[in-house]
C-alpha cells in the first residue's frame, strides 16, 4: 500500500529563494493490487509525484509511506517504466531486460533465465540480440516493461509509458498491459495525459490541477474486470471520460 | 500471453535478409565509387603538383616521381629512417598512452561532477588555447634533452583534447538512463560502469583520434625545434643537405603511420560502438 500524506515539493529553494511549488498538500492512497491512473494538465506535477514515489527525488514536506516504511530512495518492491523507454542504446534486448536483475546482484544464469521469460511475456522472442535502435517504439517500450517486470516488483510505477507511441501501438500495449495485470494484479501507479487511457486502465483515476500541483479528485471507475475494448462503448466509460473532460477543460480555461 | 508475431516474424525476417543482400550490393558499389573519387582527387593533386613545378622552374622542389622513389629508398635502403621512426615513436606512443590515462579520467570526473568541472574548467580552457610551441624551450631547459621532455610536450599537445571530448561524452549520456539505473537501486560505481562509461565511449574515441593527431604534431615539432632526435633530426639533416625528395618522403611516411594508427583506432571503435550513430571525425 502506498500512502501519501501532506506531500509538498518545491524546486529551486536552496539557492534562489523563490522556488517553484510543484506539489502542494498531496493526499492519497493506493491499495494493494490496485491500478490507479493519474491525469492532469501539463505542469500539474504528476511526473514529479511519480519520481518522488519512486524514490528518485527528495521532497520537502509530508510523507510517502510504502508498506509502513517511509520512502527514502528506490526500493526492491518498486520498478519504474519510463516515458522515453530509457533503454541502453549499446546493449541488446536481453541485456536491457536483465539490467535490473544484474544491478540487484542476481547470478548471470538467473538474470538470463528470468530475462528470457519476460521477453517471452512481452512477445519479443527472436529479438534478444537486437539493439534498441533496431526496434519500433512499441517494441522498445515492451523492453522497458519487461525490464521492470523482471525484478518482480509488487509496485509498478509507470510514467506516461505509452505517451511517445502512435495511437494503434498505444492501444495494443494498453490491452497487453491489462491482460498482464489481470494475471498478477500488481499495484500500479500510471501517469497519463489521455482520458481514454486513464479510464480504460484504472480502478480509480486521480485528477490533478496545476500550479501548484494538487489532487482535485479521486474518481472510482465503475467498470468490471477483466476489461476489453468493448467497455469503451459502455455508458459508464463514456460518463467518466466526459466528466474528466469537463474538469480538464475548466482547468485549461482558467489557465 | 505471447504476441501473435510467430508467423509474421518469419516473413519479416525473410524480407530483411533480402534487403541486406541488396544493401550489401549497394555498399559494394558505393565503396567502388568512393575509391574512384579518391583516386581522381589524388591524380588531380599529383598533376597539379607537376604542372606547378613545370611553371615555377623551382628545381629544389622534387617531382612527384622523385618523392615516390625517395619514399621507396627511405623505407627500404635507409636504415636510419627506421631507427628515427623507432625513437620518435617512443615519445609518440608512450606520450599518447599517458595522455589517455590522464585525459580520460579527468574528462569523466569533469563530466559527472559539477565540482570537478568547476575546478578543472579554467585549466582546461588555458590548455586548449595555449600555444604549446613557445613552451618547448622552457620544457627542455627544465627537463633536459631526453625522452622526458619529448613525452611532456606530446602529452601537453594531446591530453586536453581527450579530456574535453570525454567530458562532452559524459554530459551527453541521457540523464534518464542514469535515473533508470538509480530506480533499480544502482550504486554510483554501477552507474559508472554500466551507464556513464559505455555511454561516453564514442566521444572518448573521437577525442582519442583528435588527441592522436595532436600528439603526432607535438612529436615532430619538439624534435624539429630543439631536440634533434628521431624523425625531426632526420628531417633537419635532409633539408640541410637539400635532399628535398627525402624531406617530402619522410613527411609522407609520418602521414602514412598516422593514418594507419587512426585506421586501427577506428576499427577498434567500430567493434566497441556498433550501437552509436556514425559521428566520426577524421
Amino acid at each position: 500500500m502506498i500512502r501519501v500524506r501532506g506531500l509538498s515539493k518545491e524546486f529551486g529553494t536552496l539557492d534562489n529563494g523563490g522556488g517553484v511549488q510543484a506539489l502542494r498538500d498531496i493526499d492519497f492512497e493506493v491499495n494493494d493490487n490496485e491500478f490507479v491512473t493519474i491525469i492532469g494538465p501539463s505542469g500539474c506535477g504528476k511526473t514529479t509525484l511519480l519520481r518522488i514515489i519512486a524514490g528518485l527525488i527528495p521532497y520537502n514536506q509530508g510523507e510517502v509511506i510504502i508498506d509502513g516504511r517511509p520512502v527514502i530512495g528506490p526500493g526492491p518492491e518498486r520498478a519504474v517504466v519510463f516515458q522515453n523507454f530509457a533503454l541502453m542504446p549499446w546493449a541488446d534486448v536481453l541485456t536491457n531486460v536483465a539490467f535490473g536483475l544484474e544491478i540487484r546482484g542476481r547470478t548471470p544464469e538467473e538474470c538470463r533465465a528470468k530475462a528470457q521469460d519476460l521477453i517471452k511475456v512481452v512477445g519479443l522472442v527472436g529479438f534478444e540480440k537486437r539493439l534498441p535502435k533496431e526496434l519500433s517504439g512499441g517494441m522498445q517500450q515492451r523492453v522497458g516493461l519487461a525490464r521492470a517486470l523482471a525484478v518482480n516488483p509488487r509496485i509498478l510505477l509507470m510514467d506516461e509509458p505509452f505517451g511517445a507511441l502512435d495511437e494503434q501501438t498505444r492501444r495494443l500495449l494498453q490491452e497487453e498491459l491489462l491482460r498482464l495485470w489481470e494475471q498478477e494484479r500488481k499495484t500500479v501507479v500510471f501517469i497519463t495525459h489521455s482520458m481514454e487511457e486513464a479510464v480504460m486502465l484504472g480502478d480509480r483515476v486521480m485528477l490533478m490541477t496545476p500550479r501548484p500541483g494538487r489532487v482535485k479528485e479521486m474518481i472510482a471507475v465503475p467498470l468490471q474486470r477483466p476489461r476489453s475494448r468493448d467497455v469503451e462503448k459502455s455508458s459508464a466509460f463514456v460518463d467518466v471520460k466526459e466528466y474528466l473532460w469537463e474538469q480538464l477543460r475548466a482547468m485549461q480555461a482558467a489557465a | 500471453m505471447a504476441f501473435a508475431h510467430g508467423s509474421r516474424r518469419s516473413k519479416v525476417q525473410k524480407k530483411s535478409v533480402h534487403r541486406t543482400g541488396a544493401r550489401r550490393n549497394r555498399m559494394k558499389r558505393s565503396i567502388a565509387l568512393d575509391w574512384g573519387l579518391r583516386l581522381s582527387v589524388f591524380i588531380v593533386a599529383v598533376a597539379s603538383w607537376e604542372l606547378f613545378l613545370g611553371a615555377s622552374q623551382n628545381f629544389l622542389l622534387p617531382r612527384f616521381t622523385e618523392i615516390a622513389s625517395g619514399l621507396f629508398r627511405l623505407l627500404f635502403f635507409e636504415a636510419r629512417f627506421w631507427e628515427a621512426l623507432y625513437i620518435s615513436n617512443q615519445a609518440l606512443i608512450f606520450g599518447f598512452v599517458i595522455s589517455l590515462f590522464l585525459g580520460v579520467p579527468l574528462g569523466l570526473l569533469a563530466g559527472r561532477f559539477r565540482w570537478a568541472d568547476r575546478v578543472l574548467n579554467p585549466y582546461v580552457g588555458v590548455l586548449l588555447v595555449m600555444p604549446v610551441a613557445p613552451l618547448i624551450p622552457i620544457v627542455i631547459i627544465a627537463l633536459g634533452l631526453g625522452l622526458a621532455a619529448r613525452l611532456f610536450i606530446v602529452v601537453l599537445f594531446s591530453f586536453v583534447f581527450i579530456t574535453v571530448n570525454t567530458r562532452a561524452g559524459v554530459r551527453n549520456v541521457e540523464s534518464s538512463l542514469i535515473e533508470m539505473a538509480k530506480s533499480f537501486g544502482a550504486s554510483e560505481a554501477q552507474i559508472w560502469r554500466r551507464i556513464v562509461i559505455p555511454g561516453a565511449t564514442p566521444a572518448i574515441f573521437a577525442g582519442m583520434r583528435i588527441g592522436l593527431g595532436r600528439a603526432i604534431t607535438g612529436m615532430v615539432m619538439v624534435e624539429l625545434l630543439l631536440v634533434a632526435s628521431g624523425l625531426g633530426r632526420l628531417l633537419l639533416e635532409f633539408s640541410g643537405r637539400m635532399q628535398s625528395d627525402f624531406v617530402f618522403a619522410t613527411v609522407i611516411a609520418v602521414i602514412i603511420e598516422a593514418l594507419a594508427l587512426l585506421a586501427a583506432m577506428q576499427a577498434l571503435e567500430k567493434r566497441v560502438t556498433r550501437w552509436a550513430p556514425d559521428v566520426s571525425i577524421g
